[in-house]
């Protein structure tokens, strides 16, 4: 692969709470079209380093690199590099005062200029495919957990993002929604979309990451193939931290 | 029973030569309407400029509150925007409305000859300053995955207020919110201290003219009554239309 077909690139991250160091310098690459899955213990920093990429987070040290461009550097607007960017958190977060056709279709018409009835439109659309065109204009709080997280997932998908970021994106759910969600991530993955997800759900990281990161007291303690990482671990901490989880 | 009819009548034909007396004769009812149509239009008036007020010293004081980047140029002058609200709100809230007012009529707006447009000013400084810590409580009680939420969309800060917290906490704080409307309507009834003719002092003025208390006060109590109930009637409109997004 050439440089060019890296769509992220960090450099030596770190991030502090107070004088708690939670990152202590992470280097990495997520290239285009690759579903790197990260993994780790709670408290081990992974859900900060993807907050990082996104600068909902604001990193005390190091670079990341977005198509080149550092968006660690205070004068980038981060604000148009975010609308590139899908985030999808564990708490859904829909705004409840929307329909789910508002919910998705307000940031396309405010920031991208779409009208109305092409943001619709594509919503519609996107709605259809993870089967929930039926409930367009019913409100959040109406749904449930599985639903409000496809719809999540689609409405930072309106957007037309390079790299959809998830933030344990099945940890609220009960157990029998966790299959529907992911089978959405599945299919977006296998889309071609450009995936950076933090996750419990071993399975799925070994079925569809690329790459997995093992993070681990701040940094990446290992990575490699779901391969590599599942059946021959090399770091004790990722052997006992896998020992616990499967 | 004919008895009681007979009192019935004669205690209608005193009444309505009360009413003749005290609000017919001489056009009095006129100053009672210019009484009425001042108070609303000093409540209404006062009512945008504090709302207007409220949301911006709001902002300003939750974004510092919740601020997580202490330094840098941006975080100082919200330090410096935070520490004005701060003594606005402190001086705002611990003195009363009558010598604010008195303050802007005869120290601020000197050569004003009408007392209505200050009224207004210095009744919206004041609400502002408490409609304010009720926006900011809002503001504050909404989560803050909403905030990322609309940051991680691309939104910026003040788009994502608008469109995004604003809204829920405006649902949040209506009742609050509704009962510093009613409490303001009423504090209006001190306008007539910088000499404006609201309905107070029109009725106090009449009750004055005729030496007759009974109706003109019972009348004007019975005024802010009717307005309370209207304005109360319509918030419960407005928050069942609100509610429509919780089942």
């Amino acid at each position: 692969m050439t440089t060019n077909d890296i769509l992220i690139k960090v450099e030596n991250l770190k991030k502090n709470f107070d004088s708690i160091e939670v990152l202590k310098g992470i280097n990495s690459e997520i290239k285009k079209g690759e579903v790197v899955v990260i993994i780790g213990a709670s408290g081990s920093g992974k859900s900060t380093f993807l907050r990082c990429l996104n600068r909902l987070e604001e990193s005390t040290d190091g670079h990341i690199y977005f198509n080149g461009t550092d968006i660690t550097d205070p004068k980038t607007d981060i604000n148009l590099h975010r609308q590139k960017r899908g985030m999808v958190f564990q708490q859904f977060n829909l705004f409840p005062h929307m329909t789910i056709l508002k919910n998705m279709t307000i940031a396309p018409i405010k920031l991208l200029g779409l009208s109305k009835a092409d943001a619709e439109k594509k919503a519609m659309e996107l709605l259809e495919k993870v089967g929930l065109a039926d409930r367009a204009n019913s409100y959040p709080s109406q749904l449930s957990g599985g639903q409000k997280q496809r719809v999540a997932i689609v409405r930072a998908l309106c957007m037309n993002p390079e790299v959809m970021l998830f933030d344990e994106p099945t940890s609220a759910l009960d157990p029998e929604m966790v299959g529907e969600v992911l089978t959405v991530m599945k299919e977006l993955a296998q889309s071609g979309m450009t995936m950076a997800v933090v996750t419990h759900e071993m399975g799925f990281a070994r079925e569809v990451a690329d790459r997995i990161l093992f993070i681990d007291e701040g940094i990446i303690m290992e990575e490699g193939t779901p391969e590599e990482v599942f059946t021959n671990p090399k770091s004790p901490r990722l052997r006992d931290f896998l020992s616990k989880v499967l | 029973m004919i008895k009681i009819l007979d009192w019935l009548k004669q205690l209608w034909e005193s009444f309505s030569h009360e009413f003749d007396f005290v609000f017919i004769q001489g056009g009095r009812y006129q100053q009672m309407l210019t009484g009425i149509l001042n108070t609303l239009k000093i409540t209404a008036g006062a009512l945008l400029i504090g709302v207007l007020i409220g949301i911006i010293v709001a902002a300003i004081r939750s974004s510092y509150d919740k601020s997580r980047v202490r330094r840098g140029f941006g975080f100082t002058i919200l330090k410096v925007l935070n520490a004005i609200c701060k003594i606005y709100l402190t001086v705002i809230r611990g003195t009363p409305v009558v010598v604010q007012l008195m303050i802007f009529y005869f120290l601020v707006f000197v050569s004003a000859r009408d007392g209505v447009p200050v009224a207004i000013f210095a009744f919206g400084i004041n609400s502002g300053a408490y409609v304010a810590e009720i926006f900011r409580g809002g503001i504050m009680a909404v989560d803050n995955g909403q905030f990322e939420a609309g940051r991680s969309l691309g939104f910026n800060y003040v788009q994502t207020m608008i469109h995004i917290i604003i809204p829920q906490m405006f649902k949040a704080v209506l009742p609050t919110l509704c009962n510093e409307f009613i409490a303001l309507l009423k504090e209006t009834s001190v306008a007539g201290y910088v000499g404006v003719m609201d309905l107070t002092k029109a009725g106090n003025s009449i009750a004055g003219r005729t030496y007759s208390y009974f109706l003109p006060l019972l009348t004007v109590a019975a005024i802010y009554l009717v307005v309370v109930m209207i304005l109360t009637w319509l918030v419960g409109i407005l928050e069942r239309r609100l509610r429509k997004s919780d089942h």
